[in-house]
């Protein structure tokens, strides 16, 4: 039951939530006194344009997000001076102006990619040093506050007038008291993300103030239930399996609710509320039953479907593949669960798929004190295609694989700091690479190289296994190309959701007209302008399809197609494979039922090649 | 000059979004008048959040999205009401109760069964909106402006003097409720086709820049409710013509809306002589 605390990643992540339970119970305090629960909640949000930055212009997102808060914490103070505005809508109109204008950096000025979702998404099971030092930096920054001026934001928080007789009146303290709370927030976002930043600073120090009559009891308890709450809720989390913030958040709900309940309805009450704790208490401890593995199989994880499909093609019986991302999910959310890090913690291989699609894996592997070798299948391939830009520039080598041996596996987990891992794709190559068979040929050969590197007794195994999936990846790959043929040249006109085909599209000579997204971050949106361009394009160029993508909310594609008389019935695999028991189960299913849907757009629902569509 | 206004209108994407964000303009700028002199700003920003459970359940369920989602957002506005009734302040209600629920939300999304892009449900798209989410705003967008029109005096009561409300005998937090109430069914139509982002907007940015230039609430609802259609109309075209992400565009004029009633107001306070002896 306790093995949890054995762990490296664990650790960190308790070590982060009790420092964190410092500022977190001390600020969260004077939050609950002085009504600002609404602006902390808004100033971890309002990050998003600092985040934004960062990754755009490549500078550290702590100093982004923190940059962001102070810009907001500022612009919040001063229009709130003014008599007539009330300081909640103050607060709501500087939000969702800060979040309106990342909107607009990341979809029409840097084409964001997806570590800027993920930064709005922390998880205290990836931990770093740095994080760490960031939270002990606010704790320090709290209690020097907090002893320095807690009296005079006391008198001020209860009787303004009152207070500036007594000389607390300046708008300075309330300045200080804003920014301490935008770094609290801040040095939290790591932890629980930009949604959930209040579950640490809120509700515990509200819980407090239910029962605590003096100011330091308020204080000292809150810090007390912060670390209390955090500490469970991180050990629930890891016993069920769930993420850790939300685990927080809802430990943190139901616990102020049996507070409420012991306050209203005295010594009653507290017994019908220690109960249920008792019998919820119960219920999760027994819910947790622990799961055993073999030790004889080479453990490897995986992070996208699809290169967990490989690696199970490759490695057959003798590995125990463990793939990170679920089938359907949009990469782009992902936020990863206490199984994906053990798993990584126990891996002998970790293969990535590269790019920015699974950029998260290096800093899961580094920071669950891993020591698997990380091989990144995107840096070996044959067939390379530059990101986000026309595709016109293919480096076709076709069956050169001699990089393919130093390139391969470098030890890049553990190397690299994680910051400037994620601020060099600025025009990085495009991550969908396993839509062309020519290097997923290439990549199983990598796979089959690691594997067998790792495990020697089993290498003819691999090999075998390998050829015989080389051959069927060939015929399949003659297979589409025969068959797209039918279509007439200048009728193999596609438009894609975002940029996901231009592997699929390069390989079988089929034009990909535009896209409906303009960058590859799912909080990126459109103009009116460029959706206008599309559907003028769509119409001169006589497109006869859009193609949804089964992870991505298909409304935008269906509103271009209403206009243009385009179809958007056939809905392609891009991201992820699809769910077990669907026709894009495995790489090869996927790719047939990939072929069938273009075949079936672009010909008006005439012809098909596999037959594996409706 | 003719064709920049013109252009536009040739495409469907472009005058559904428009159609949609007149509808969604009247509603909201009315609506919006409330959640300011209400203080429930916070309320009408993270709303939109307690659906996620109600979405996640629905899905699981197999029920439609919108029942669950509807069924989630009154679930929060009335534990809202509740909590605030023992919490210190509604802010602090408000933070225990949807960070409680998104929390639920998450945990509940894990399961396999939970289709995929359920989150998506919380960023909507401006050019996205169909036919039937106009034919959907317009349905329910009528009886929310009903509604105001029947309790207008009763709000106004209770809005600008607790303690008046109480002595004719109307309950202060009832009202509070049906503002509340009101606010999630706005919500819950606008977050579909607009997300978020913009609703939050569109109910707080109007009307708190009409609460900036007047003090009668009537002249405050027609500044509202004309602020928010010149805001969604002036986003779009901006949107078309310079190219900028639509929903954001709209944003923008909202805030550049505000800051310029701000400018106003704090002009008018400087020169305080005038504008007091002449009333």
């Amino acid at each position: 039951m306790f093995e949890a605390f054995s762990l490296p990643f664990f650790q960190k992540g308790l070590i982060e939530i009790l420092i964190l339970a410092i500022p977190a119970g001390l600020i969260g305090s004077w939050v609950v006194l002085r009504s600002l629960a609404f602006f902390s909640h808004a100033i971890g949000t309002a990050s998003f344009p600092g985040l934004v930055l960062a990754d755009g212009i490549g500078f550290s997102p702590a100093l982004g997000a923190f940059g962001a808060a102070g810009f907001f914490a500022g612009l919040t103070a001063l229009l709130g001076r003014s008599r007539r505005a009330s300081n909640d809508s103050v607060t709501a109109l500087v939000l969702v102006g800060c979040l309106a204008f990342g909107v607009i950096l990341a979809s029409d000025v840097f084409g964001s990619t997806a570590s800027v979702d993920t930064l709005l998404f922390g998880s205290l099971l990836s931990i770093g040093t740095s994080d760490i030092l960031l939270a002990a930096a606010a704790a320090v920054l709290a209690v020097a506050t907090t002893v320095l001026l807690g009296h005079r934001w006391l008198a001020r928080g209860f009787d303004e007038t009152a207070a500036s007789r007594v000389g607390a009146g300046a708008a300075w303290l309330d300045a200080v008291l804003l920014l301490t709370v935008a770094v609290t927030v801040t040095a939290s976002l790591n932890a629980v993300g930009a949604l959930l930043v209040t579950v640490l600073i809120v509700v515990p120090a509200a819980t407090v103030r239910l029962f605590a009559q003096r100011i330091t009891t308020q204080l000292v308890a809150s810090v007390l239930l912060v670390a209390v709450l955090g500490s469970f809720g991180l050990w629930l989390s890891y016993q069920t399996d769930a993420p850790p913030g939300a685990t927080i958040a809802v430990v943190s709900g139901i616990t102020f609710g049996l507070a409420l309940g012991v306050r209203s309805l005295g010594r009653r009450g507290g017994r019908i509320a220690a109960a249920t704790a008792l019998v919820l208490g119960a219920g999760v401890i027994a819910g947790c039953g622990g799961s055993g593995s073999n030790g004889d199989q080479l453990k490897v994880v995986a992070t996208t479907t699809q290169v967990g499909d490989f690696v199970e093609q490759i490695g057959g019986d003798r590995v125990e593949v463990t793939t990170i991302l679920q089938p359907n999910t949009d990469p782009h959310d992902y936020e990863p669960r206490p199984s994906d890090v053990k798993a990584v913690a126990d891996a002998d291989l970790v293969f990535r798929s590269g790019g920015h699609l699974d950029e998260w894996a290096n800093d899961i592997v580094a920071d669950s004190g891993s020591g698997a070798e990380v091989v990144d299948l995107s840096s070996g391939l044959p067939v390379q295609l530059e990101g986000e830009e026309e595709h016109e520039h293919a480096h076709e080598e076709e069956a050169a694989h001699s990089s393919e041996s130093e390139a391969g596996h470098s030890h890049e987990g553990e190397a690299k700091p994680a910051e400037e891992e994620g601020h060099e794709h600025g025009d990085e190559v495009d991550p969908h690479w396993w839509h062309d068979p020519v290097n997923v040929i290439a990549a199983t050969k990598e796979i089959d190289t690691a594997l067998s590197e790792a495990s020697p007794d089993n290498a003819s195994y691999f090999s075998e296994r390998t050829a015989s999936f080389d051959k069927e990846a060939r015929e399949l790959d003659r297979q589409i190309a025969a068959c797209v043929k039918q279509v007439p040249a200048s009728e193999r006109k596609i438009v894609t959701d975002h940029d996901a085909f231009g592997y699929f599209t390069n390989r079988y000579e089929i034009e990909s007209v535009g896209t409906v997204i303009p960058a590859l971050t799912t909080q990126a949106e459109p103009s009116a302008g460029d959706l206008a361009d599309l559907e003028q394009t769509i119409k001169e160029e006589n497109v006869k399809a859009i193609f949804p993508e089964s992870s991505v909310s298909p409304a935008l594609a269906e509103a271009v197609a209403e206009d243009t008389g385009a179809s958007t019935s056939y809905t392609l695999y891009a991201d992820t494979l699809g769910p077990e028991g669907s026709n894009g189960e495995t790489w090869m299913s996927m790719m047939k039922a990939n072929t069938d849907s273009l075949m079936l757009g672009m010909t008006g629902g005439q012809t098909d090649c596999f037959g594996t569509v409706g | 000059m003719i064709e920049w206004i013109t252009d536009p209108l040739a495409f469907g994407a472009t005058t559904r979004a428009l159609i949609e964000i007149a509808i969604l303009g009247t509603v909201g700028g009315a609506v919006g008048c409330w959640v300011v002199l209400y203080r429930v700003s916070y309320s009408a920003e993270s709303l939109a959040h307690g659906l996620f459970p109600g979405l996640v359940g629905a899905a699981l369920l197999g029920l439609p999205l919108l029942l669950g989602g509807a069924a989630g957002i009154v679930l929060a506005a009335a534990l809202i009401a509740l909590v605030s009734r023992f919490a210190t302040d509604t802010d602090t209600a408000i933070a225990v109760v949807i960070t409680s629920l998104f929390g639920l939300g998450v945990l509940m999304a894990l399961s396999p069964a939970s289709p995929p892009g359920i989150s998506e449900l919380l960023f909507g798209d401006l050019l996205g909106t169909s036919q039937q989410d106009i034919l959907v705003s317009a349905a329910v967008t009528i009886p929310v402006l009903a509604a105001l029109w029947i309790l207008h005096s009763r709000l106004l009561a209770i809005g600008f003097d607790e303690n008046s409300g109480s002595a004719i005998g109307i309950s202060p937090g009832l009202m509070t409720g049906l503002v509340l109430g009101l606010v999630a069914v706005t919500i819950l139509v606008g977050v579909q086709a607009l997300g978020n982002l913009l609703v939050a907007a569109i109910l707080v940015g109007p009307a708190a820049a009409a609460r900036l230039l007047t003090d009668r609430f009537r002249s405050m609802m027609i500044l509202s409710v004309s602020f928010a259609l010149l805001a969604g109309v002036a986003g779009i075209y901006l949107s078309f013509h310079a190219r900028i992400a639509a929903g954001a565009a709209v944003v923008g004029c909202l805030v550049t809306i505000y800051l310029l009633a701000a400018v106003t107001s704090a002009l008018r306070e400087r020169s305080p002589m005038r504008t007091r002896t002449s009333s």
